[in-house]
């Protein structure tokens, strides 16, 4: 509730300072098609953050998605040509690295932010080590759609992100595994005395988060028409914002795949209304980082962390 | 002779310097209500773990409906038809109640491949109305219930459970139920506890006689890891059973008796019309130099907040405390520290010690402003400090630099005084300063109470046993329901027994 009236405010102080212009259908279909692929990060980070942990690999695994994606796909470089068989290759190689993640939580044992902490410049080093730091041009133009295509009106890759959203959504509420789910982001040992394997449910959303990254990083290419080794960058801090304006818990089991749509909504507009208000890119970060203070602030269950480290 | 659902055959466990359970025999037969009751410490909680899989009993056996059970944990208990109903309860805050109720057991609500949360929510609606909640929304969140709903939506979910894998009579473990409850939700769990009896058996285990008595078939008294007595509800009364649980004669001077000194005259610490809303009102205490006066009641009486409200930990909503006859009002633990009231904290390895530090930077965390020389810390005045209060307190650590997590239970208690000790306090708490030492260290922190007395420090204490209390204590204030009762000498050589005081708490 809080958030549609979030979106309103922005829409609202938005809509007045820029005398209408950003109110405007051809500014909500920019604003629509700015948030296709950030919905999509934000889709797959806030599963994460709904069990109780953290994932801050995201642009360590996309960047690497994205390099070893543009090679499969037509290019200068390779014989190769893969055309959409790259799809599901892409997906599991995030989908590995994101089990990876989800085995040293589990497995290892390891505070999930700092693994993936880890894992983003593991994934990221790898990735300017294949790509060697070129920039790989697309030659296939099957993959255009993806650039500007729309349906009614709305972008292509908008409608992939929010069919994402929907059968995440099914997934949340009507299967087991998403009743596991909100059960471990409640409470990891109450959920483990309930008789829930606790640690597939968690190595098995981290692979799907993962797998996720994959298909964030084939629309980043198709959008760029190009794939390089920074292609991830900069994608994490609006993701984790937009899941904490979204108001998914980052204490675990509040919130759901609704909110991470309208986070990354509220996120996107604010960011594009402030840039249509000429605002310095600098104040621009600090407002962003603002935000995702202020969500968090709202949002966290202090009584479940105890201390806060 | 009936069949028993569930039964602890000469069941013993032991841990390291205390056995608390010496060969116990329990029968819980169908379609009745068996109250468990004891002291703290008589072994009540241990014999729970053990009959619900958490632990496993060094001797004896289990046996449900007469096959031995080995019990891997709560999960495989409920599946043999025992389920508990835990203190703290273990049903998830984020999660509906329907969530809740058949977690982990939701194939038979799917359709389509999907779970249905229409079918969900009627089967939840059915498990609530058995359980007297006819009229609460399965989809509500657990977070937003009342303590007596959630246990009704736990019990809710052991019936369930317990038809869902076919058991008949399945037999519910019970754990101080009333605590968390108001008087009539007392009345309201009574009520539907005796209905259920029809189709289940229930252990109930509880230190409040009056509700013991009222609802059990019979009773079972756990004394020192034993059974005291098994009696059935017409035999047993009050004081009767009060007799039984707190047994056997004081031993003499098993509280370092004859150490005891007389307080000095001038009141160290005195408190007025102390209250905190809903916890206890009107505490009023007159603390002497060198007094020991131990605060006694049951769980839920009032004396944890009060110990909480002087230690500074708590804001009491009304009356004063003065210290040496100065007004204090404690914003903070450190406030009260700096007016020189220390506290024990019951839970020494999360709130007492840091385990992670050596045993001298425990020593001499309060004091470290006098140990610094000039802006920085003089290591050797800290190794002078700690090592003169390790001597003191005759704490047997390998060295200085020993971490306080390698050390026995005694010795970090020791630790924890230390600290108190070299922060010169003049009002000292002790919350359970035994509990879970053996019993060789606990003579000596007897002893060392004796003597912080003797040397002029005022100490508030609450003991794991009555006798403890009695012995230890120059004084007792017995507390019931948030207000003194009474206020009891214990004088050395005409100490009171048990038994006078047991009415006045129960």
């Amino acid at each position: 509730m809080g958030q549609v009236l979030a979106l309103a405010f922005v829409l609202l102080l938005f809509g007045l300072g820029t005398r209408g212009f950003f109110l405007s259908p051809k500014n909500l279909s920019t604003i629509l098609s700015l948030a296709g692929i950030p919905l999509i990060i934000c889709l797959a980070i806030h599963q994460v953050v709904l069990i109780g942990a953290m994932d801050l690999s995201t642009e360590g695994i996309i960047s690497l998605c994205a390099v070893v994606a543009g090679f499969l796909i037509r290019n200068p470089f390779n014989a190769l040509d893969l055309g959409f068989w790259t799809v599901p290759l892409v997906l599991a190689l995030g989908a590995a690295a994101g089990s990876l993640n989800g085995l040293l939580n589990t497995k290892v044992r390891m505070p999930s932010f700092i693994s993936t902490l880890g894992m983003w410049w593991v994934a990221q080093g790898v990735a300017v080590i294949l790509g060697r730091g070129n920039a790989v041009k697309m030659l296939d133009p099957r993959f255009q759609p993806f650039t500007n295509g729309e349906v009614a009106g709305i972008p292509i890759t908008m409608l992939l992100a929010l069919g994402l959203g929907a059968l995440l959504l099914v997934l949340q509420r009507s299967t087991r595994l998403g009743k596991f789910m909100y059960a471990i982001g409640g409470d990891e040992a109450l959920a483990r005395q309930a008789g829930i394997r606790v640690d597939r449910v968690k190595v098995l959303v981290f692979t799907l988060t993962g797998a996720i990254y994959g298909l964030a990083a084939i629309l980043l290419i198709s959008r760029l028409a190009s794939s390089n080794p920074r292609a991830g960058n900069g994608l994490l801090f609006p993701a984790m914002t937009a899941v904490a304006v979204g108001g998914v818990s980052l204490s675990g089991g509040i919130g759901g795949a609704v909110n991470a749509v309208f986070g990354t909504l509220i996120v996107t507009a604010l960011n594009n209304g402030m840039v249509l208000m000429k605002i310095s890119p600098y104040v621009q970060n600090a407002v962003n980082g603002i935000v995702l203070i202020a969500a968090v602030a709202l949002t966290l269950n202090r009584k479940k962390l105890g201390i806060i480290k | 002779m009936r069949q028993s659902i569930l039964e602890a055959l000469a069941v013993g466990k032991s841990y390291p310097g205390v056995a608390a359970l010496k060969g116990v025999d329990l029968a819980v037969y169908p379609n009745e209500i068996l109250g468990l009751v004891g002291e703290n410490g008589a072994g009540k909680s241990t014999l729970m773990k053990i009959l619900i899989g958490l632990e496993n009993p060094d001797s004896g056996e289990i046996r449900l409906r007469g096959a031995r059970a080995e019990l891997a944990g709560p999960a495989a208990a409920i599946r043999g038809g025992v389920g508990m109903v835990f203190q703290e309860g273990c049903l998830l805050p984020n999660l509906s109640i329907a969530d809740n109720l058949f977690l982990c057991h939701e194939e038979g609500f799917r359709r389509w491949g999907l779970l249905s949360g229409r079918r969900q929510a009627a089967e939840a609606h059915r498990q609530l109305e058995a359980v007297g909640l006819p009229r609460l929304d399965p989809r509500t969140i657990v977070g937003e219930l009342s303590a007596s709903q959630k246990q009704m939506v736990e019990i809710a979910r052991l019936l369930w459970l317990s038809r869902l894998y076919g058991v008949e009579n399945p037999a519910l473990i019970l754990d101080e139920p009333t605590t968390v409850l108001q008087d009539n939700e007392v009345r309201i769990l009574f009520d539907i506890l005796s209905r259920l009896k029809e189709q289940a058996s229930i252990l109930f285990i509880s230190h409040r006689l009056e509700e013991v008595l009222q609802l059990a078939d019979r009773i079972c008294v756990l004394k020192d890891g034993s059974v005291a007595a098994m009696l059935d509800r017409g035999q047993a009364t009050t004081r009767g059973v009060a007799r039984l649980m707190v047994g056997h004669e004081l031993a003499e001077e098993r509280c370092r008796e004859s150490l005891q000194t007389a307080p000095g005259s001038e009141a160290v610490l005195e408190v007025e019309g102390l209250g905190l809303a809903g916890r206890f009102r009107d505490f009023h205490l007159r603390l002497a130099r060198g007094e020991i006066v131990s605060l006694v009641g049951l769980l839920g009486s009032g004396k944890e907040e009060v110990c909480r409200c002087l230690s500074g930990s708590r804001k009491p909503d009304q009356g004063t405390i003065l210290l040496e006859g100065r007004k204090m009002r404690f914003a903070s633990p450190k406030d009260a520290i700096a007016a020189g009231i220390g506290c024990v904290p019951i839970d020494r390895r999360n709130e007492g010690l840091a385990t992670s530090l050596d045993v001298a930077s425990n020593i001499n965390l309060l004091v470290l402003r006098r140990l610094s020389g000039g802006p920085l810390l003089s290591p050797r005045r800290e190794r002078q400090n700690a090592g003169r209060w390790v001597e003191e307190c005759l704490v047997k650590t390998p060295s200085l630099q020993t971490l306080c997590a390698n050390l026995s239970g005694g010795n970090q208690q020791k630790v924890v005084i230390a600290k108190w000790l070299a922060a010169e306090v003049r009002v000292l708490i002790l919350d359970h300063p035994t509990r879970g030492i053996d019993v060789g260290a606990k003579d000596e922190i007897y002893r060392r109470i004796r003597e912080l007395a003797a040397s002029g420090i005022s100490l508030v204490i609450m003991c794991d046993t009555l006798e403890e209390d009695i012995g230890l204590a120059h004084r007792l204030v017995i507390m019931k329901d948030g207000r003194i009762v009474r206020d009891l000498a214990c004088p050395r050589g005409a100490k009171p027994s048990p038994l006078d005081v047991i009415g006045d708490i129960v």
